[in-house]
């Protein structure tokens, strides 16, 4: 991995004295050794500071909205669940391709307490699935990884059951909205929990509202969840989230036929299009 | 603060019946902001709307509730009520407590429980109505017809007639449609091409008219009165600017293909006029199979051509125009009787013939000038099997529906064959005999006077046996198997909807029913007009019919095109969405899902952390948004809402229903 940090400086190191782009989005180092934060390398020298090793847990593509608006093009890492996270962006509509230079990274999934992480267990995609230049070789994806175990578990549940479930789970919710931050899905230039007086969303902290912010949150990224898992990461009360990302996530494969989110910048989604072939066993 | 006025309607006793409409009254009057709460015996006569604008002057009403029929019933009504006193016509909440309510319950108390709760709901939404105003479109005077059969000729004269321009849009190199193949017509017996030759050469030459012909419409946008329509220009081979139709080309063309206007019962060149009577009466080269095309050789039409009309390097061509109406008259193709009904040999036995082709074999200008002739060897057939319903009401081979025409046409041929072959006997096949029409009956009646043989019964299998077609099937009314032996038989096919005319249906907004029929806007009172407005429907594009009603429907639709055009301006409806453009991330959400294009992504300046940027917001076309709501539900952020059922009202209306 030392390999891929030294290539990786240097890489970014030369574009950014080509001016190629203007600024770079990757890891830095923390006063831990098994942390790491976001890093911005905007000089050739900040290149020596990037770090990349088994601690670069966060996905970094949110950041790359800092620069939607600038007129030059902006560097980013991208392992598998950021180039997806960065179709997601584009196919919303939030960034736009040709302002970014994608450097792939091949990824083996990251430590988190000295174990995989939760979010690398069900990773279906290591590889970065776009990129302008790929720093080391393509690594062998998980063979089948227990997407949908969880899921499975959850719909063997009574619906009285998974109510009392989420009604738990909810009731922790601190309303700190770092899950709709870290969130790549979660684009909205205003969120809907920004806004006053709503009249169907209130501010109140409580199990009634949380709820309502949870599930509303779920059926918003239901077609467009990438299932990087960020947002149960960051979770700082330990709320499942992507127990219920990735049951919608189901629903909607099973439903619509449609392949995973992210995979391309296609901003055709399952449920903004119509398909005469779609079910209607409802109508 | 409010000054909400409510009226319950008895609607004579359709309401009143069921609902205590004094209780909803008296219930409605406690609500908060209501000033005034009556009920009324007939709200929407002229006495009931008196009364709610002497009401309204005198109680200083900001706001009305009407609990009654559906709004879609009086709605307009009561706006236009409105127009005349002091409350904005879109201050209006109707409550539906017939059809959502009486009509459906018979617990009076829990019906006028459930009145009230509508009421309430209503009363809560009214308060949070806001003044909206029609703007106006500008019609744009001109019409386009789809299709030129009978029922898009008809139409297109009718407007033209009117002083209007109209385009007449039509596939095939000629305007003329079925009616022009057929021989005669029932039950007057008068010569088809007769009659539709001089419309056709009408059409032709009315300053009004300009024709389309080998063209169809791939693309339109916009709206009621201003339809941007691209129509695609097939090439023709030939410059019909020129060409005088002189014929020496046709007459020299040294390929030979299968007419299917003859219905394969003869041979044309691959230059060709599609029949002798054809308008325009000029050629266009078939390049499917002329050689010059295939192969480059042979260009001998274009060295004949005295005028040089001939350019075997002509591309299709798109044509943008803008038309205030549409009329769609696609009509109809005849079922492929091949392959639904194998065990009427499939196609394999050449003297099983459709009714269409018999057309062809008994029209003068057909294969065999009107002598009824078998296809396979040319001799005078003299037991003739007519089967009728072949894939008509047979849903498990083809079609549910009756085809409507079939019964009079087997009627029509049995009597020509009678006629026109001395000694012949004619045996029809058939299930019940339909004949609604004006003479209809009398011409069937005197068909079999005439000497045709009706069993009743299907026919369930025809095979070849020394030279005859044997015709097996059951006699339901002696319930014996029966067997014919015919020397040609004649299989009066279902119609169904022209290949290709629920897709150019679909590019004009138009939806199609299960079995691909165009769906009107409503069956019995808006039979000619379809959901998409300024969208019209005519002949058997719509379903199976006969010449009278097609031609009837045709200028049924023209004089719904007339009315359209003969305004200047329209009037839009205020109930369209909006956008909160500084809330809109621009993810085009509400772009996809708007099923009337209404919405686009623009550019708009903006600021973004103190800098000037640009970004991309959606942004609706007054003119076209039909008021759905789609983008509304799939707008995250909320910033689209649909005014007049704003996202608050609807929340408003949502409480209400909560509240004790």
């Amino acid at each position: 991995m030392s390999d891929v940090q030294n290539t990786l400086r240097d890489r970014v190191r030369s574009l950014l004295a080509e001016g190629k782009i203007s600024c770079f989005i990757g890891w830095g180092p923390t006063r831990f050794k098994d942390r790491t934060i976001p890093k911005f390398a905007n000089k050739p020298e900040d290149a020596g500071e990037l770090v990349y090793n088994e601690h670069c847990l966060s996905n970094l593509a949110k950041y790359a909205l800092d620069f939607q608006f600038s007129a030059e093009v902006a560097g980013i890492a991208v392992r598998g669940c950021e180039s997806r996270a960065i179709n997601r962006l584009i196919a919303d509509g939030r960034l736009t391709r040709s302002k970014l230079y994608l450097v792939g990274i091949p990824c083996e999934g990251m430590l988190e307490n000295g174990s995989t992480a939760e979010k690398c267990a069900f990773c279906r995609h290591r590889n970065p699935v776009v990129y302008d230049e790929l720093i080391g070789e393509p690594v062998a994806e998980q063979e089948n990884p227990p997407r949908f175990e969880q899921v499975l578990e959850l719909e063997s549940a009574s619906s009285e059951d998974r109510y009392d479930f989420w009604q738990r789970e909810f009731a922790k919710c601190i309303r700190c909205y770092a899950c709709r931050n870290a969130c790549p899905a979660c684009n909205c230039m205003e969120c809907y929990t920004e806004q006053y007086r709503t009249g169907w969303q209130g501010k109140q902290a409580n199990t009634l509202e949380n709820s309502v912010f949870g599930f509303t949150r779920a059926y918003h990224i239901g077609d467009r969840c990438i299932e990087c898992g960020e947002c149960e990461r960051v979770c700082p009360m330990g709320i499942p989230l992507m127990k219920l990302n990735r049951k919608l996530v189901k629903d909607v494969e099973s439903l619509f036929g449609s392949e995973e989110s992210g995979l391309s910048d296609d901003a055709s989604h399952a449920l903004g299009c119509y398909d005469k072939e779609d079910l209607e066993e409802f109508m | 603060m409010a000054r909400t006025g409510v009226i319950i309607c008895h609607c004579g006793s359709n309401i009143a019946s069921v609902v205590d409409v004094e209780r909803v009254a008296l219930a409605a009057g406690q609500m908060p902001g209501v000033t005034y709460a009556a009920t009324n015996k007939y709200t929407c006569s002229i006495s009931g709307q008196d009364m709610i604008k002497q009401a309204i002057a005198e109680h200083e009403l900001d706001r009305l509730v009407i609990a009654s029929c559906t709004p879609r019933m009086h709605e307009t009504t009561f706006r236009k009520m409105l127009t005349k006193t002091s409350i904005n016509p879109y201050m209006l909440e109707i409550a539906n407590i017939r059809e959502q309510c009486s009509w459906v319950h018979t617990d009076k108390e829990k019906a006028t429980e459930k009145a009230i709760d509508l009421v309430h709901m209503a009363v809560a939404k009214v308060l949070k109505d806001q003044p909206l105003f029609t703007s106006s479109i500008p019609v744009h005077k001109k019409c386009l017809v789809v299709g030129g059969g009978i029922a898009g000729i008809q139409a297109a004269l009718d407007v033209a007639e009117a002083g209007y321009e109209v385009t007449l849009v039509e596939r095939e190199p000629s305007i003329g449609g079925k009616m022009v193949m057929l021989d005669k017509t029932f039950p007057t017996l008068d010569c088809s091409a007769c009659i539709s030759t001089p419309k056709m050469a009408e059409a032709g030459a009315h300053p009004n008219i300009r024709l389309m012909t080998s063209c169809e419409i791939s693309a339109v946008t916009g709206y009621i009165g201003n339809f941007q329509v691209t129509i695609r220009q097939k090439p023709r081979y030939v410059n019909h600017d020129t060409c005088t139709g002189c014929g020496l080309c046709e007459e020299k063309c040294p390929t030979k293909v299968t007419n299917l206007f003859d219905q394969s019962l003869s041979k044309r060149k691959a230059i060709y006029k599609l029949f002798p009577q054809a308008v325009p009466a000029k050629p266009v080269i078939d390049s499917e199979h002329c050689t010059m095309l295939k192969s480059g050789k042979c260009g001998l039409c274009s060295k004949l051509c005295p005028l040089g009309c001939i350019n075997f390097e002509d591309q299709e061509d798109f044509i943008t125009e803008t038309f205030g109406a549409i009329v769609l008259a696609t009509g109809y193709d005849l079922i492929d009787w091949a392959k639904a009904y194998p065990e009427y040999g499939g196609g394999k036995y050449a003297n099983v013939i459709s009714g269409l082709q018999f057309e062809r074999l008994v029209n003068a200008s057909g294969p065999t000038e009107g002598h009824i002739q078998r296809p396979g060897d040319g001799a005078e057939p003299k037991t003739v099997v007519i089967v009728k319903c072949v894939g008509s009401r047979d849903p498990a081979k083809a079609k549910a529906y009756c085809s409507r025409a079939c019964c009079m046409y087997a009627a029509k041929h049995a009597h020509q064959i009678l006629e026109k072959i001395e000694g012949s006997k004619v045996y029809v096949f058939y299930i019940d005999v339909r004949t609604p029409g004006k003479g209809y009956e009398e011409f069937y009646d005197k068909t079999r006077a005439d000497g045709a043989v009706y069993i009743r019964g299907r026919v369930s299998k025809i095979y070849e046996e020394g030279g005859k077609l044997i015709c097996k099937g059951e006699d339901t009314l002696i319930g014996k198997q029966v067997a014919v032996e015919a020397d040609m038989v004649v299989l009066e096919t279902a119609m169904e909807p022209a290949h290709g005319s629920t897709e150019t249906a679909a590019t004009a907004g138009v939806s199609a029913d299960k079995d691909g029929w165009l769906t009107e806007a409503h069956p019995k009172l808006r039979p000619v007009e379809t959901q998409t407005a300024g969208v019209y429907l005519c002949g058997t594009a719509q379903g199976p019919k006969d010449i009278p009603d097609t031609v009837a429907q045709a200028s049924a639709a023209a004089a719904k095109v007339l009315g359209l055009l003969a305004k200047d301006e329209l009037e839009t409806s205020p109930m369209i969405s909006v956008v909160d453009a500084p809330k809109c991330s621009g993810c085009g959400f509400c772009e996809q899902v708007c099923p009337v294009k209404a919405i686009s992504m623009v550019d708009v300046p903006s600021m973004y952390n103190g800098k000037r940027v640009t970004r991309t917001v959606a942004q609706v076309n007054s003119g076209l948004c039909s008021g759905c709501g789609a983008c509304s539900a799939a707008c995250r952020t909320g910033c689209i809402d649909l005014l007049g059922f704003t996202n608050k009202q609807i929340l408003e209306e949502v409480d209400a229903l909560w509240q004790e």
